[in-house]
């Protein structure tokens, strides 16, 4: 049984932290780890070779979401209450599901392709065009993890290449930014204003507001992941990393 | 499609009856820590009162000198004992206040435990749900048996808190020894959150 050796290896290594020299990592241990279930080296690694660049785009996206994007937030949230705010986002996700129908496919995840089918079905009929999030309520359509086309390059085998920040958008990867491509392309939201007349004056509607609509989560997401952190960059980076690889695994 | 072999199941057929009393006493505990803190957080009325009052708690049930010399690294070696007592007690700090700054007096998550899995021996990982202010998380309780089950870890939505200060301390150490990790992290501790 493993468990004797893991708790003596453990014990090992607590009663060597005591010393103040650098100690060897015991035999079948990785040298980065600091006992027998630390498995955390690597955990969120990308390449940065545009590491200073990035920087300079992090702090510029920093200022423009405290100045610009925060105050339209709160404005937003101000003036519509939670449940309108709701409503809004439920039609806006059920609309999006092309990007996850189609990408369910693409990955060969046929079942959970249908299930983007009939949650979309459910959702658009039973739900007033998607206002209410009725497949919440049907326990086989309430937890289908959502997929998009940067889960569809990973399950490819596609690795992430480096890291970029994005200007306004923020954190991203070479594949990701494909990914985003592939999303943009699959949202109809944005088809009236790729496809349509950029003289009509209605056509930036859909997707603007879908930009206004989630600003509220986004930001909430991204000032969660640097608060408290010993370096916002790395802490958004880490944050970004672990949480792609993690969908992609779903 | 992948191919289905019983000899794995055959084999560790002798090791299940372990690994269910492991995942259950392992989650017993959790579900005692999150009750104790779910009930000062149902007494107080601010975040700083949660973050002092949940301490004590807190400290019952989870390993923090492991949380901190694992966001350390492998720096953590030649830390002196001064120095890892005083870095745990900056981090512990840090981790509780990047928890209650999430809580909002008045409103009370739900949890959901789902099935816990043991990925190695004296280790046990819990997937919870948790609605908080109409929004799903998907939060992983990370146990180890450390003199009795203790909280390892918290993963919310695939992001582990550990791996997250293990990119930003095990560099600030590359460059500057255990000082410089001690100074990033009174400093993080010093700004308003």
């Amino acid at each position: 049984m493993k468990k004797p050796a893991s708790l003596i290896l453990t014990a090992l290594l607590i009663s060597s932290c005591a010393t103040q020299h650098a100690t060897p990592a015991p035999e079948g241990q990785s040298a980065a780890a600091t006992d027998a279930l630390d498995d955390y080296e690597g955990a969120a690694e990308v390449s940065d070779p545009i590491e200073p660049l990035n920087r300079a785009t992090f702090a510029f996206n920093d200022k423009l979401y405290s100045w610009v994007f925060t105050p339209i937030s709160k404005t937003y949230t101000t003036v519509l209450p939670s449940p309108f705010r709701q409503g809004i986002d439920n039609v806006y996700e059920n609309v999006k599901f092309p990007v996850r129908f189609v990408n369910s496919g693409l990955q060969g995840n046929f079942k959970r392709a249908g299930q983007e089918l009939q949650k979309f079905g459910v959702n658009t009929f039973a739900g007033f065009g998607g206002l209410i999030k009725q497949s919440d309520r049907i326990p086989s359509l309430k937890d289908v993890p959502l997929e998009d086309s940067g889960q569809t390059l990973a399950t490819w085998g596609m690795g992430h290449g480096p890291y970029i920040v994005l200007p306004i958008l923020g954190p991203c990867t070479a594949r990701e930014t494909l990914g985003l491509v592939g999303d943009y392309a699959l949202n109809p939201v944005n088809w009236t204003f790729a496809l349509g007349d950029h003289a009509d004056k209605w056509a930036w509607i859909p997707s603007t507001g879908n930009t206004v609509r989630s600003l509220p989560d986004q930001l909430s997401k991204y000032n969660d992941s640097k608060a408290n952190a010993i370096d916002p960059y790395t802490a958004v980076k880490s944050t970004y990393i672990q949480n792609r690889n993690n969908a992609a695994k779903e | 499609m992948k191919r289905r072999s019983f000899l794995p199941i055959f084999l560790t057929f002798p090791a299940a009856g372990f690994c269910a009393s492991s995942t259950s006493a392992a989650e017993a505990r959790l579900r005692t820590a999150i009750g104790e803190v779910l009930a000062v957080a149902d007494r107080v009325t601010s975040r700083s009162a949660l973050a002092t009052t949940a301490r004590s708690i807190l400290q019952r049930h989870v390993s923090f000198e492991t949380m901190t010399r694992r966001a350390v690294g492998v720096g953590w070696r030649q830390f002196n004992a001064a120095q890892q007592k005083r870095a745990t007690e900056l981090f512990t700090t840090l981790v509780i206040r990047t928890y209650s700054d999430k809580f909002t007096p008045g409103e009370h998550p739900v949890i959901n435990y789902k099935n816990a899995v043991a990925p190695a021996a004296g280790r046990v990982d819990v997937p919870t749900t948790l609605v908080y202010k109409g929004s799903n998380y998907a939060v992983t309780y990370r146990m180890e048996e450390i003199g009795g089950w203790k909280i390892a870890d918290v993963i919310i939505e695939g992001v582990s808190l550990v791996a997250n200060y293990r990119t930003q301390l095990d560099s600030t150490f590359k460059q500057g020894g255990a000082a410089a990790v001690i100074r990033s992290l009174e400093q993080s501790v010093a700004r308003p959150s």
